[in-house]
């Protein structure tokens, strides 16, 4: 008699799993989560990055939602400190139930959230930090759009070798001294092997140095004329602002972050047009549609805040949603996950090249733009289309 | 009514303390402790592991700046020194945890001894620099020795296990740092009753006078420096187990001011005070989000653009009122309160 209970409570319980709906999934409604740098120095990319999601949010549901449920987008800060995103993601999942992740700050910042991830098996989409160490070793449930620093670096240097026609080319490196950094190296490294040509200093950084008229000065004296600026934002700024007062001619290769609007400023009066490789378009027709949703589903200080992370994560939502809409009205983690799997060329209006996860990596938006400032009206013109490195 | 509180056995000195009440309010505490993971969810017991955790650093470093007087910035160094030797040990060299984590304390406490030495002569603005100093070593160190500390690509801490308990979240980590959050502040305890302690004290409000005394300044500052690391590499070593991740940008300078606005906060040289700051600050965050979510739409754009960093500016503005109005801390606020309800009803 006891078995016979047992079993039948066992087959209860079984039949209940089998039919249970995931956390954050309610006939209405689809919690989707967003671990961002919303306080402090980097706080203009997490506030892009929310306002990314909302746009593709409000877009979305307009168009009836998935399978009918609306979706709705919970942020939670993590200042850029990897102790804290862990603390925001667990909030974000034990107090919010959310369904998915598709906000995850920067590459420490996701790592640190990675084994939550793992844990819940939570299908999540990682579109500003597609760093080799997120998708390398693959987790099963997490899905990168982007390509690599190191391809970004690549790209422009084999493009500046190719078409800018440098008199007596020599190269230099100058990069922080982190994963970034090394990432940024590893693509300098494959350029200067593939076109043997002559190379200079390569100079590390610590994150947040200000001043870099020494390293330049060494650069300078060892006749750089092609250099790899792997500083970022102010950084980036400095660099060339150095490079300036020594009157260096230089063509430079830079980080995608020197495209946004705040970088743009900084960098601009130092007078040198420089280039940018990025995953996602910075002007053109789908740029332009992108605007108008945007003053459509966005406040007026929403739409200040937009740059290229804000068409980053309006992509990521618009893959997950995909997603779990071709999960129909059954939607678990583990269906939404084998769909993100399987997904191929899904057309992401041109803001940046199709989205493909079917591949080993799970890795995505691979292909790069080349663009190149005018640094005198601070607008960026394509130098060449997506293209895989 | 209580006119007074005398000591007249050498029981009663040399106890903890001899107050039933005391005894009796630590009990309750930590049975509440006990209890909580039951009672609370998972989030809510998360956040208590990070005040544990923090109560365990701030503990640390009180001994150091709150009892012997010597003002450190390096706390994000021991920390880090903590959390990598034990995640080092465990990945890479199979270590169980009941190994690694006292390693991680000796590990820092030896490290402490290079920063210990050349700070003997100094004290106050310049001994803060030269710990800070050691911090950007410690980091400069954990991302050149790729060979030992695998550099910027960090760590995954995984395995960690204790009487067959995965004790890297829920239940088995509360308890595990609850333990710990105990044995430390019991130890504290004591270290600050004894002569060491009592040393310690003397060398913060006068050292000439402490040496004219007698107390060796040398040893007795070196010893609060590895003390005082010990149990901060202790804290790492517990943060390397919650968040199963080592990064260096895991240990952020902003670290360091963190642990000792926690340790003035609670109050100076008080270990009372040190538990109060770090649950103060550990949780003020979190009742600040809960304020904000219950009084604003989280749907509209004030929340998308404006909210994190009024909480940011709430959080700070929070902490100078207090210590503007409370300069000795949470342990002067409760002793105010503990006189108020002791002379009550002739309470002034």
């Amino acid at each position: 008699m006891k078995k016979t209970l047992f079993a039948l409570a066992a087959a209860l319980l079984a039949s209940t799993a089998a039919y249970a709906q995931d956390p954050g999934v309610s006939d209405t409604e689809i919690k989707i989560g967003d671990v961002n740098i919303m306080t402090g120095p980097a706080s203009f990319i997490g506030k892009a990055v929310s306002v990314g999601s909302k746009i593709a949010a409000a877009e979305i549901n307009e168009a009836g939602g998935v399978n009918g449920r609306k979706i709705t987008v919970v942020t939670e800060d993590d200042g850029y400190v990897p102790a804290r995103s862990f603390q925001a993601l667990t909030k974000l999942i034990e107090v919010d139930g959310i369904f998915a992740l598709n906000g995850t700050s920067g590459t420490a910042n996701v790592l640190a959230m990675m084994p939550l991830i793992e844990e819940n098996n939570l299908p999540t989409v990682v579109t500003t930090a597609p760093n080799e160490l997120v998708y390398n070793p693959v987790r099963p449930s997490v899905f990168t759009v982007g390509a690599s620093y190191s391809d970004a670096f690549y790209g422009q240097l084999k493009y500046i070798h190719e078409n800018m026609k440098v008199e007596n080319p020599v190269y230099g490196l100058i990069r922080q001294d982190d994963d970034f950094g090394a990432s940024i190296e590893h693509g300098y490294d494959r350029a200067i092997k593939e076109f043997g040509v002559k190379e200079g200093p390569r100079i590390r950084f610590k994150k947040g140095t200000a001043n870099y008229a020494a390293e330049m000065a060494q650069m300078k004296q060892a006749g750089v004329n092609v250099l790899a600026n792997g500083g970022i934002i102010a950084g980036a700024a400095n660099i060339l602002g150095e490079a300036r007062k020594l009157d260096m001619d230089l063509q430079i290769a830079s980080v995608w972050s020197e495209d946004m609007p705040p970088s743009v400023n900084l960098s601009a009066p130092a007078g040198y047009d420089y280039l940018v490789a990025d995953y996602v378009a910075l002007d053109g027709p789908a740029i332009d549609a992108f605007m108008e949703k945007a003053r459509k589903y966005a406040s007026e200080d929403e739409v200040a805040a937009i740059n290229r992370y804000t068409y980053l994560t309006y992509v990521g939502l618009h893959a997950l949603a995909e997603g779990m809409k071709r999960c129909g009205k059954e939607l678990t983690r583990a269906c939404t996950i084998e769909q993100l799997r399987g997904l191929k060329d899904f057309d992401t209006q041109g803001v940046s090249a199709p989205i493909s996860f079917d591949n080993e990596k799970q890795l995505s938006g691979t292909a790069l733009k080349i663009y190149q400032l005018n640094s005198k009206d601070k607008t960026f013109k394509t130098l060449q289309d997506f293209t895989q490195y | 009514m209580r006119t007074g509180h005398f000591k007249e056995r050498t029981g009663q000195l040399v106890a903890l303390s001899d107050s039933k009440v005391v005894w009796s309010f630590v009990a309750l505490l930590f049975a509440l402790a006990l209890v909580a993971p039951f009672v609370l969810g998972n989030y809510q017991v998360t956040l208590l592991v990070s005040t544990l955790i923090a109560i365990v650093g701030a503990v640390g470093l009180n001994m150091l700046t709150g009892t012997t007087g010597l003002i450190s910035l390096g706390q994000a160094g021991f920390l880090a020194v903590g959390a990598y030797t034990n995640a080092i040990l465990m990945m890479d060299f199979g270590w169980p945890f009941w190994l690694s984590l006292p390693a991680a304390g000796v590990v820092a406490a030896l490290i402490s001894i290079l920063v210990g030495v050349p700070s003997l002569r100094l004290k106050g603005l310049y001994l803060a620099i030269t710990t800070l100093a050691f911090a950007f070593i410690i980091n400069h160190v954990i991302l050149y020795a790729e060979w030992l500390t695998h550099g910027p690509n960090g760590i995954f801490v995984s395995g960690a296990k204790l009487f067959g308990f995965d004790i890297q979240k829920g239940k088995p980590l509360y308890y595990t740092a609850l333990g710990v959050a105990a044995i430390v502040v019991f130890a504290a305890l004591n270290i600050q009753r004894s002569r060491i302690g009592r040393a310690w004290m003397a060398i913060r409000d006068h050292d000439i006078a402490a040496r004219v005394m007698g107390v060796d300044l040398v040893r007795y500052k070196l010893l609060a420096f590895m003390v005082s690391s010990f149990i901060v590499g202790i804290a790492g070593a517990l943060i390397s187990l919650q968040i199963r991740f080592v990064n260096i940008d895991v240990f952020a300078l902003i670290l360091s001011i963190e642990a000792l606005a926690i340790v003035i906060l609670g109050g100076l040289g008080s270990i009372a005070g040190a538990i109060l700051g770090a649950i103060f600050l550990s949780l003020l965050p979190e009742a600040i989000r809960l304020f904000f979510e219950t009084f604003s739409d989280t749907n509209s754009s004030f929340y998308t653009t404006y909210v994190y960093e009024i909480r940011g500016i709430t959080y700070g503005v929070v902490i100078i009122a207090f210590l503007r109005l409370k300069p000795e801390g949470l342990i002067g606020l409760w002793r105010d309160i503990r006189k108020y309800w002791s002379n009550w009803p002739l309470a002034y």
